[in-house]
């Protein structure tokens, strides 16, 4: 009786070890598996906040912060005064010719550039849609550009822009009309960097419209031209509605792509003159070693970054809505 | 087209197209010709004779043939070491990229895990913060980690990659459960899964991602710019920015040389592939 009372005792024990084991080992277990999602994206994670989140952040900080002119002088805060110095006349940074004019720039080549390169990138992307002979070579010849580096694209084009036996300007006098100075003229300077970004662009965005237009119901369309809509009203009711996830698309990485050119200015006159084709991430460039300027060099970041963000929320309302709307 | 089936339209229409046909292939045709120009110039320019001077005679060919420029141009810079630096850090940073994708995509596509989405979330606003206007503190953060003067310095910043992580998630969730339930019925433990179902049942996703990549890091110039200053640590872009400096006055034949030695191995591969190329691009399509 005693004996087996403790045979129990000992068995129960034992069991209660095992299980007491088997707990301890599922929880260790559990607690793998709960940690074991975060170690997938830890890598990505920490490269994303060590190379995205803390620079934002650490920019938007030192944007306020004015750096010691001297070895004496201590950095002081100033709060939003060096984003006011940038559009201040009577800063050397924010005169006329100098972050005020980059700025407004940037604004120019974007509200240019972007509408002219997603409209001939659609246009020519309804005319590659035909049965032609010569489709791949069209499309090769317009498309190949996109693969040069954006700096290369430019150098490409310096000798277009070259004075007296440049490409444009040779061709300007056989039809008769006086040649320009292109990227050296106040006038035609930005327009010259606007034309080498048109050029490389267009065959890159016209392939998602051509991606677009090849998945468009054909139903819909032979519907259409029974009710005897012509070419251009099935264009404009059918066709851009049909499209607007494409167009949304392709504005937003042509609008993030030109906000950040920076490239072509670097071959073609640097901005130069009077930053008169100056963009802000190469003027940024070009303050980048300047301590006492450092203040303002992560002013133009953050404002940069703004801008970016400002426009990408813009297009998806916008192109949202009239998707909408037109449901 | 259709043509439509009264017999005394048919024919009005037939002519109709052709017209339409011949107004497309003349414009297409014109823009391509003027699309091709500054390629063709810059072949013919650098292989112009140094002797030809541009300002006289024609701009097109020179007296003959000469290969005198890119002789100057491979004198001028150490291409061979720019090349394996290029390749180094384009390919380097792409095995680390699909590395990465790979396992968060995984996380986010089929993981149930405390805070899944706003981690997500997180993550996609780096799509809207592209590394590039990042230039001044990236700099600051690499100096800081004493990288400056390093390839690891080049590719770092663009290792994590929220894009390609929304992609492999997208395209993992394609992918039925059923296929991931029977792998481990056979006893897959998660690495297994990847390997035998996720990664194999991806490829179009990966080959997206691998040419958007590629191209776009080939292409890199202020970021390897600002961030090295050896010749050993330079990729090809710096290298033809060197050429574009160093040179007093506009020497268009070189410029033209180095451009094409830079350009030349992609647009090769391109020409090769374009059918290929053209169309990964448009059936991953980004619909």
């Amino acid at each position: 009786m005693e004996q087996e009372s403790k045979q129990a005792l000992i068995e129960a024990k034992n069991a209660d070890s095992t299980l007491v084991a088997f707990k301890a080992n599922a929880s260790r277990k559990s607690l793998g598996r709960a940690i074991f999602p975060y170690l997938l994206i830890f890598p990505t994670l920490a490269l994303i906040t060590l190379f995205t989140f803390i620079p934002t952040i650490n920019s938007a900080i030192q944007s306020t912060i004015k750096p010691p002119r001297t070895v004496q002088q201590e950095a002081e805060f100033v709060g939003f005064k060096n984003y006011l110095d940038l559009f201040d006349n009577n800063t050397v940074i924010g005169q006329e010719d100098n972050f005020q004019r980059v700025f407004v720039n940037t604004l120019v080549f974007v509200a240019v550039t972007v509408p002219v390169c997603v409209i001939l990138a659609f246009l020519l992307a309804l005319l590659l849609n035909q049965k032609l002979k010569l489709t791949s070579i069209y499309r090769t010849g317009i498309f190949y550009p996109v693969l040069l580096p954006l700096l290369s694209a430019a150098s490409i084009w310096a000798f277009f822009f070259a004075d007296s036996f440049g490409m444009l300007n040779t061709t300007l006098k056989a039809i008769g009309l006086p040649p320009q100075g292109w990227n050296r003229d106040a006038n035609w300077a930005l327009i010259s960097i606007m034309l080498v970004v048109i050029w490389k662009q267009t065959g890159f965005y016209m392939i998602f419209y051509l991606a677009g237009l090849q998945n468009l119901p054909q139903d819909i369309y032979e519907a259409a031209q029974l009710d005897g809509a012509s070419a251009l009203r099935r264009m404009f009711n059918l066709t851009i509605p049909l499209l607007n996830g494409t167009t949304l698309f392709v504005l937003v990485i042509a609008g993030v792509g030109a906000f950040q050119t920076a490239d072509p200015l670097y071959a073609l006159g640097e901005g130069n003159p009077a930053n008169r084709s100056n963009l802000i991430l190469y003027f940024i460039y070009q303050h980048l070693n300047e301590p006492r300027d450092r203040g303002y060099v992560y002013a133009m970041t953050i404002l940069l970054l703004i801008l970016l963000l400002v426009f990408t929320v813009f297009n998806f309302i916008f192109i949202e809505r009239r998707a909408n709307y037109e449901d | 087209m259709k043509t439509d089936a009264t017999p005394v339209t048919f024919t009005l229409n037939r002519q109709k197209i052709r017209w339409n046909l011949l107004i497309t292939n003349v414009i297409l045709i014109v823009v391509s010709i003027i699309w091709l120009m500054p390629l063709i110039m810059t072949i013919l320019l650098s292989v112009r004779p140094k002797k030809d001077t541009l300002g006289a005679g024609n701009i097109f060919f020179g007296s003959g043939f000469s290969l005198e420029w890119f002789q100057s141009a491979f004198d001028s810079q150490p291409w061979g070491t720019y090349y394996l630096t290029t390749i180094i850090f384009v390919f380097g940073l792409l095995a680390l990229q699909l590395l990465t994708i790979t396992l968060s995509g995984y996380a986010f596509a089929r993981l149930d895990f405390f805070g899944r989405d706003f981690i997500f979330i997180l993550i996609l606003v780096q799509i809207m913060i592209p590394s590039a206007v990042l230039l001044v503190p990236n700099f600051a953060t690499v100096r800081f980690l004493n990288l400056y003067d390093t390839k690891l310095a080049l590719l770092l910043p663009y290792i994590g990659s929220a894009f390609g992580t929304f992609l492999m998630r997208q395209t993992f969730r394609q992918i039925p459960r059923e296929l991931e339930d029977a792998a481990r019925i056979d006893g897959c433990n998660w690495l297994g899964l990847l390997r035998h179902v996720y990664i194999p049942s991806s490829t179009s996703g990966y080959i997206a991602f691998s040419l958007a990549s590629v191209s776009a890091h080939w292409n890199e110039f202020l970021w390897p710019l600002i961030i090295t200053r050896s010749d050993d640590n330079r990729v090809l872009t710096v290298g033809l920015g060197q050429i574009l400096r160093s040179e007093s006055g506009a020497q268009y034949g070189l410029i033209g040389a180095g451009t094409l030695i830079v350009v030349a191995p992609l647009l090769l591969l391109f020409i090769i592939f374009q059918r290929q190329f053209i169309n990964s691009f448009l059936r991953s399509g980004m619909k």
